[in-house]
């Protein structure tokens, strides 16, 4: 769906082995690790740095070029990608993201790992004492109840977080929650599940033990705390208008005026962010080397605006990547530093959709011969190259556990139809034929199908592309180019209304666990009426049933084991044509010492510093 | 005149409430994106989808959501809240509505600056080598697209991507405190934005004083022996410029409402076009119809002006 949109859950395997092993390549500005090499496919030049130079120095002023706004404001409410790398900067949560953490996070507002009981049902978190939250509220202390309150505002209407009841849902009293926001949608229910002991204790109750759904939704901005007095007025509000007055705990805040309402932040155009003064670097392990970040947005034309970050200073890039033109200008190295410009494996991928249960797609030999004949390369080079990812084979992405063991950068052994990723038509050919198309190719009145887009490049390319590669096959395309959103909103995501191709879709990382690329893409039941994410609506048992066996796994090389194995299966079924792996690829002015967080795929903006 | 003025702006009103309802029948009328999935995100389930409808009131029917949304601008001048951001549709606007007002102003001096001074000359040195080359010159502006030439006066000029840095770059109004650093981040914009306009105005104005300078009272002036710069200036421009008034203010009031998209895109000024680019993408209603409202409401206005100006400006115009 939007790829831009991403949570993390904490994952059970330990992929920080991984990273580390990976991470041998030291970067241009002297610091710590890069995560590059053969299980990302990322050049050495252009891996992402993930700590900051030692001689990294504070103050400055940094400056990020974006082409779109941030979502929400809210922490509540936030679910995009450039979002949370504000988030990660303004607000504390129980637990957040180092720049080189992929397994698991580190405490923040919580003094140390959580308590989990023996039964597994019980998550106990004690936070710091004497966080203290931005002006004007600096006189207020953080307490466990902030947190409750914080969790519980988002089942509000006005606070249309999309998240919390699907990796929530196990902790006891949702329903009981979501009943009492039905009566009265104007005040933040009582989560019985939540208990706050006392100022400093946090205790979650489970109904199954399935702590590591929960775990990952406390790994984001939910757990930011709200003080209840203080924002009860703005939920009371539909919407929400706590976006304006949001209270600060992180380095970083927005500049706001006495009454706490925001002035630094103007929709679509500006947000600025200052030291907050009520932040103690002791209780933190944020160096936030930069005075000030000031966010512009608005720039449409990625080729002047990462030019204008290249041969300018203090600059970095936002939402929007790099033009194929900038990336091939910075990859040769003659105008610009090779590393100015770093690629991050985004979690995402991106496929073409055939919909599995019309002809002639329900019929997987057919679905078969397409994915051999597909040029995948060809599909991949509609993103830019290969800087912006590996060809896709299988459907866990790279840093993902279970990644290695369903195949790596390789295809699943034993599908030949995976094995040319630039198409192999005499294979597609005797595919065809064992579907009953004697010729090879598709014949009759059922090789005419729809097929809908996106109606600008990059999007409307990779439609092209695939449209052509049908048509070798013999399929009669009827290609519809729509708006992205309306491709989703009205088309593919609408089972009824759906085409047999959906080229422009794909799947980012809910969270760094294997779970949760599986759970809505390819769980038979969470086939929605609308806003449907399984769109190649692959309802099959044996893999519905492989789903639900994963989810049970809690040992870390079990899980990812078992989880390689349900990819393998998934990538047998041939639903999806998949092409390319995401990479993140972001360029930073030559005075920016530029440090990714690996956990986001962007810079962190509490360890990017400016140099001299 | 009053009870002209007085009744212009009653079917300004008017006006203003039909193109509100226009807007309301487009936006459901032809497919464009289902807020309330939008909002709900990528693992949504369909009560939350609904929950979300009924919190924007989308499950309302049509003319009670129309009806709310005009008591509210009429009543209490609240535009609502944008679906996406939340944020107050009107603070958006007035946040924005100066950039814009600064471009156009400083394109409008411009063009005026040039386009009149060159359609006059031309008309007056009709078929001279400078006639011709200057209509050449000003098919030429006509002709190029404003992003095009938006593009390359950056890739040539601009402080920060240019091959010649004289100007101030993409995104330098962002960055300008004051207000003459303002306007000088405005320089670029404003002369590409000029630059059609100019030569539509030249054009139009040397057509306009041809056929004006060839009317009877024009040689009367001159059998009277009055000099020709007051023959030409005096009672040919008076009279070609009328076209030009309706004209500019037509064009001023499309350019506030937030035509200036692409200059104002390529240059990344945050102004009113920008902003409903990002509206359409989103299919925010509410920032859309508040910008469409504010839009009309200026067209309607410099309409206004124009006609109150004839009466100054043509002595045969005359409002009962």
């Amino acid at each position: 769906m939007r790829l831009k949109r991403f949570r993390l859950i904490v994952p059970v395997c330990a992929l920080l082995a991984l990273v580390f092993a990976l991470s041998s390549c030291g970067d241009d500005d002297g610091g710590g690790g890069t995560t590059a090499g053969g299980a990302t496919g990322i050049p050495d030049e252009f891996a992402a740095p993930t700590a900051a130079p030692d001689d990294a120095k504070k103050g400055g002023d940094l400056i990020v070029l974006q082409e779109g706004d941030i979502d929400y404001m809210d922490p509540g409410a936030a679910y995009y990608q450039v979002t949370y790398t504000l988030d990660f900067a303004m607000f504390r949560q129980l637990v957040s993201w180092q720049p080189d953490d992929t397994a698991d996070p580190t405490p923040d507002l919580a003094t140390g790992e959580p308590e989990i009981s023996d039964d597994g049902k019980t998550i106990t978190f004690t936070i710091q004492d004497g966080i203290r939250y931005a002006p004007p509220l600096n006189d207020r202390v953080v307490t466990s109840a902030d947190i409750k309150y914080a969790i519980e505002r988002t089942l509000l209407p006005g606070v249309p977080n999309g998240y919390t009841a699907t990796y929530m849902a196990d902790v006891e009293g949702l329903k009981e929650a979501q009943a009492a926001v039905k009566k009265d949608e104007t005040t933040a229910p009582e989560w019985s599940g939540i208990e706050t002991p006392d100022d400093q204790t946090i205790v979650f109750h489970l109904s199954k033990p399935s702590v590591e759904g929960v775990l990952g939704a406390l790994s984001l901005p939910i757990s930011s705390p709200v003080p209840e007095e203080y924002a009860k007025e703005f939920d009371a509000e539909s919407p929400s208008t706590y976006g304006e007055h949001v209270a600060f705990t992180g380095p970083y805040m927005v500049e706001n005026d006495s009454e706490g309402k925001l002035t630094g932040y103007s929709p679509g155009k500006e947000i600025k962010l200052v030291r907050n003064p009520s932040w103690d670097p002791d209780t933190d392990w944020r160096p936030a080397y930069v005075d000030t970040i000031t966010v512009q947005e608005g720039f449409a034309d990625p080729t002047s605006a990462s030019k204008k970050i290249l041969e300018g200073s203090s600059s970095i890039s936002g939402d929007f990547p790099p033009s194929p033109t900038v990336v091939k200008e910075v990859a040769q190295g003659d105008k610009y530093d090779p590393s100015l410009m770093t690629a991050t494996p985004s979690g995402g991928n991106r496929y073409v959709a055939l919909n599995t249960t019309e002809p002639p797609f329900d019929d997987i030999n057919v679905r078969k011969a397409v994915i051999a004949n597909s040029d995948r390369v060809a599909l991949r080079n509609t993103r830019g190259g290969e800087l912006f990812g590996p060809v896709m084979n299988h459907f866990l992405p790279p840093l993902i556990p279970g990644f290695e063991e369903a195949g790596g950068l390789n295809a699943p052994e034993g599908l030949d139809f995976l094995q040319s990723p630039t198409g192999d038509p005499e294979l597609a050919a005797e595919y065809m034929k064992k579907a009953g198309f004697e010729s090879g190719k598709c014949e009759g009145s059922e090789c005419s199908i729809t097929m809908v887009g996106d109606d600008a490049a990059p999007g409307k390319d990779t439609a092209t592309v695939f449209q052509d590669q049908l048509e070798q096959l013999g399929f009669e395309v009827n290609f519809q180019p729509v708006e992205h959103s309306l491709m989703y909103t009205k088309f593919c995501s609408v089972p009824s209304q759906q085409p047999d191709v959906c080229p422009n879709v794909g799947w980012i990382k809910d969270c760094n666990d294997p779970e949760c690329f599986f759970d809505i893409p390819w769980y038979g039941p969470a086939i929605n009426p609308s806003n449907n994410s399984n769109w190649a609506r692959l309802d099959d048992p044996e893999v519905n049933k492989a789903i639900e066996d994963a989810r049970l796994v809690t040992d870390p090389e079990e899980r990812a084991q078992a989880y390689g194995d349900l990819d393998k299966l998934v990538t047998s079924k041939a639903g999806v044509v998949p092409w390319v792996w995401d990479n993140d690829v972001v360029v930073r002015s030559p005075d920016v010492a530029g440090v990714i967080n690996l956990a986001n795929a962007f810079y962190d903006l509490s360890y990017t510093s400016l140099k001299g | 005149m009053a009870r002209y003025i007085a009744r212009r702006v009653l079917w300004g009103v008017a006006l203003l409430v039909i193109v509100s309802a226009v807007v309301f029948v487009l936006f459901y009328v032809f497919p464009s994106a289902d807020p309330a999935k939008l909002r709900a995100g990528r693992t949504a389930n369909p009560q939350l989808i609904e929950q979300i409808r009924e919190q924007l009131h989308l499950d309302d029917p049509i003319y009670v959501q129309f009806w709310d949304y005009m008591k509210g601008v009429f009543l209490h001048f609240d535009f609502g809240r944008s679906f996406t951001s939340q944020a107050d549709v009107r603070t958006i606007i007035l946040d924005r509505l100066p950039a814009t007002a600064l471009l156009v102003a400083g394109s409008v001096v411009i063009w005026l600056m040039i386009g009149l001074p060159v359609g006059i000359i031309s008309a007056v040195m009709r078929r001279s080598l400078l006639d011709r080359s200057t209509m050449i010159i000003t098919l030429a502006f006509i002709s190029a697209p404003v992003f095009w030439l938006g593009l390359v006066a950056l890739y040539l000029f601009a402080q920060d991507v240019g091959l010649i840095h004289i100007f101030p770059g993409i995104g330098s109004y962002l960055s300008a405190d004051t207000f003459l650093a303002k306007c000088e981040s405005m320089l670029l914009p404003w002369m590409v934005l000029a630059a059609a306009t100019a030569a539509i105005y030249a054009r139009y104005l040397r057509s306009s004083m041809i056929d004006t300078m060839s009317e009877d009272y024009i040689r009367t002036a001159r059998a009277k022996g009055l000099p020709e710069r007051d023959v030409v200036l005096r009672h040919g421009v008076r009279s070609a410029i009328t076209p030009i008034v309706t004209l500019l203010g037509l064009d001023v009031g499309l350019l506030l409402a937030g035509n200036a998209i692409l200059t104002e895109t390529v240059f990344n000024i945050p102004g009113v076009g920008q902003q409903i680019v990002l509206s359409i993408r989103r299919s925010d209603l509410p920032m859309i119809q508040g910008i469409v409202l504010f839009g009309a409401f200026f067209i309607i206005i410099f309409n206004l002006i124009v006609d109150i100006l004839y009466a100054y400006l043509d002595p045969r115009v005359r409002y009962q």
